[in-house]
């Protein structure tokens, strides 16, 4: 068995093409899904571009321009108004905000300010986001100040014959009320999972492509079992003394060392290019990738012992895999699938391999978590039970010889 | 004996492939089995390396039952499949390397032999090189090699030279014969009769899943009747003369265009004889062919077929 798993390494060594199938185009998949997700490692918060018309140009709408500025979570790109149209128009800004000429005096008055948010219909989306931010930083820069007096308003009205010092105590009280409170948005959100040193997009790119492509990687190994049968080599194989088995776990031994080994070097690339911190959580990541391997590498001997040539092996594995990543969100995150198809991920490799790994660079569980320890129990399982199978077919399908 | 098969049958589905073959190999022999494609060759070696089970019969193998001892039959025997049967993105040293190792050669004797077998076929300067540079020669003669390195006391080779270069024929040829003299018993089937007249001990005729003649190929000539042919071309020769001369040659001639036949038993004692008589009916020889009965010849009249068929 590990002459077999040697032989097969040294082919494998050799062969440039399988290295180059095996490590490049995996690593060039990454990088594309890495950058499409969410560029680096470091998860940060990168501020919304905001485009700002100020039509009123006094000193009111330049301080407002500038504490919209200094928030976190804008940027603004302060231009004309028929810019600003332009720039939506030409879809290079998704919306504009624009100061009409007396919001100074409104501000003043605490009257309704003329503000307008200008934007394109075919990005709702991403305006609705942007408008309820617009609306939280509004409230943060403007709200006290307007409510405190529009409180005051109610009560002199309510209350016109008291006492000019009494009337002076409880206008102080009122604007003490709204200090704490009104300065502090009014939901408060507490994010569940926080701010990670590891961005989700990058753990999807890099888990996602590598499974798939692990798949792809495993099949084409498996595949070098019906190579063997067609140029003769197993006829030989089968002379000598070894178990007639022992071929089938050899080549079992050598796809499993193969996968493993692809694995550790698709996550080093990441970490080295992308700075996806793989070392937070060592064991449970070496867990995972020897249960992710083995499930795959089972599933690649599967096929092999499935087919009756390597072509049988292309045609179907190719169907097989790329459902299996459609489905299990190698290629689409599962967040964005419709609730059936999320239920239905369960069925594929892929989906207890990605979740593994975000279980471990972005839920931070432990490696004695159950949920963690569940999805490395399935994956074993998977290989398990593909290798039994195998092991049946192989001796069914490949070892007719004569 | 080193081989005894006994009643061997082997059906697939409604064909059967082998009837009832019986033959027997003393050790040291080089025994050779002849039949045209589909005769039940290859199936016969492949139950013999234990890689098909009969339907029925028995198989003893340098004193190992095949059905109760395959293990140790499998030790005593070597294989050269017909097909380039190699890793051609290894190189031939690392080919050798895994084939002995599969037999528990012990690892520095294993690379000893490598060496030595490498020299004996003319390949220790390439035994770096990828199978894949090497030429069909070369490969071929790497395929016998790989079959040699545990020392089996049994050498099975189906069509070992086909396709190659006379080189590389000949130097496996070379081989063979130190093997034979060696005291391997070799067990080879070829599509070649020059190849088995010149190797082989005894032969086997093997069609239709029956062996229909065995022996030396002195036997195989005597039980198959056939006599020798003195072949004379003749020039000038008409119809009348054709008729004169087949009279005066009796029923052993047959004479066709200017081609005259002439079936002999003492090949020697005739053909003075014929010469003579031509040169009384007038007829002017041309060239004269002495046709042996060989094994073509026998394989032909007995199957009805060439080898090549």
């Amino acid at each position: 068995m590990f002459r077999i798993a040697i032989k097969d390494l040294k082919l494998f060594a050799a062969d440039k093409r399988a290295m180059l199938l095996t490590f490049l185009l995996p690593i060039a998949l990454i990088s594309l899904f890495a950058m499409a997700f969410g560029g680096s490692g470091k998860r940060e918060s990168r501020p919304m571009e905001l485009v700002v018309a100020d039509e009123d140009k006094t000193e009111h709408s330049r301080n407002m321009i500038s504490r919209i500025d200094s928030l976190k979570e804008f940027e603004v790109v302060l231009t004309a108004l028929d810019t600003a149209e332009r720039l939506i128009k030409k879809g290079d800004a998704n919306a504009a905000l624009v100061l009409h000429k007396g919001f100074s005096d409104s501000m003043t008055k605490d009257a309704l300010l003329p503000v307008e948010l200008k934007y394109d219909a075919a990005r709702e989306m991403e305006t609705g986001i942007l408008q309820g931010a617009l609306a939280g930083a509004f409230m943060r820069i403007t709200g006290n100040k307007s409510m405190i007096a529009q409180a005051i308003r109610n009560f002199d009205a309510q209350n016109p014959g008291m006492d000019s010092a009494v009337r002076g105590m409880i206008h102080q009280q009122i604007a003490g009320n709204f200090q704490g409170p009104s300065s502090q948005p009014v939901i408060t959100a507490t994010p569940l999972v926080a701010e990670k040193e590891n961005s989700p997009g990058l753990v999807q790119a890099v888990a996602g492509t590598a499974i798939m492509m692990l798949l792809f990687s495993v099949a084409g190994m498996g595949a070098s079992l019906l190579d063997e049968k067609q140029e003769g080599t197993l006829k030989k194989l089968l002379y000598s003394p070894m178990h007639p088995n022992n071929i089938l776990y050899g080549k079992m031994l050598s796809v499993n060392i193969l996968s493993i080994i692809q694995l550790i070097v698709l996550f080093l690339f990441a970490w080295l290019v992308f700075g996806l911190n793989i070392f937070q959580n060592i064991p449970a990541l070496a867990l995972m990738i020897l249960a992710t391997a083995f499930a795959c590498s089972s599933f690649g001997v599967f096929l092999a012992s499935f087919a009756k040539s390597r072509s049988q092996v292309q045609g179907v594995s190719t169907l097989i895999i790329l459902t299996m990543s459609a489905v299990g969100g190698s290629m689409i995150p599962l967040f964005v699938m419709p609730l059936w198809m999320q239920k239905m991920a369960v069925i594929s490799v892929n989906y207890w391999g990605i979740q593994g790994f975000y279980d471990i660079f972005w839920r931070m569980l432990p490696v004695t978590d159950p949920v963690f320890l569940t999805r490395i129990a399935v994956l074993i399982a998977i290989g398990i039970v593909l290798n039994l199978i195998s092991v049946v077919l192989y001796k069914k399908n490949v070892l007719q010889i004569a | 004996m080193m081989i005894t098969v006994t009643g061997l049958r082997k059906s697939y589905g409604n064909t059967e492939a082998l009837k009832g073959v019986s033959f027997s190999i003393q050790e040291g022999e080089f025994f050779g089995l002849l039949g045209p494609n589909g005769a039940g060759k290859t199936t016969t070696i492949s139950i013999m390396s234990t890689v098909l089970d009969p339907d029925s019969g028995e198989v003893s193998i340098a004193g190992h039952d095949l059905k109760k001892d395959p293990l140790g039959c499998k030790r005593a025997i070597g294989v050269v499949p017909q097909e380039i049967a190699l890793y051609n993105d290894l190189s031939a040293y690392d080919n050798l390397l895994f084939w002995g190792s599969l037999y528990d050669v012990p690892g520095a004797e294993l690379k000893n032999r490598i060496d030595s077998t490498l020299q004996l076929f003319g390949l220790a300067d390439r035994k770096k090189d990828k199978v894949n540079t090497y030429s069909g020669g070369m490969k071929r003669r790497i395929n016998i090699a790989s079959a040699l390195l545990h020392r089996p006391r049994i050498l099975f080779m189906d069509e070992p030279t086909v396709g190659i270069d006379p080189q590389s024929r000949n130097l496996i040829f070379e081989v063979i014969e130190k093997l034979h003299k060696e005291g391997m018993t070799i067990v080879y089937t070829t599509h070649y009769m020059e190849e088995a007249e010149r190797f082989c001990d005894r032969i086997a005729i093997i069609d239709k899943g029956s062996i229909i003649a065995q022996g030396t190929l002195q036997e195989l000539r005597q039980n198959s009747g056939i006599r020798e042919c003195i072949v004379v071309s003749l020039s000038g020769i008409d119809a009348q003369l054709s008729q004169r001369l087949a009279a005066s040659l009796g029923e052993q001639a047959r004479i066709s265009d200017c081609t005259l036949n002439y079936y002999s038993a003492d090949v020697k004692k005739d053909l003075s004889g014929l010469i003579l008589k031509c040169s009384e009916a007038g007829a002017d020889i041309a060239h004269i062919d002495i046709r042996k009965v060989n094994l073509e010849a026998i394989f032909l009249q007995l199957t009805g077929k060439q080898l090549r068929d």
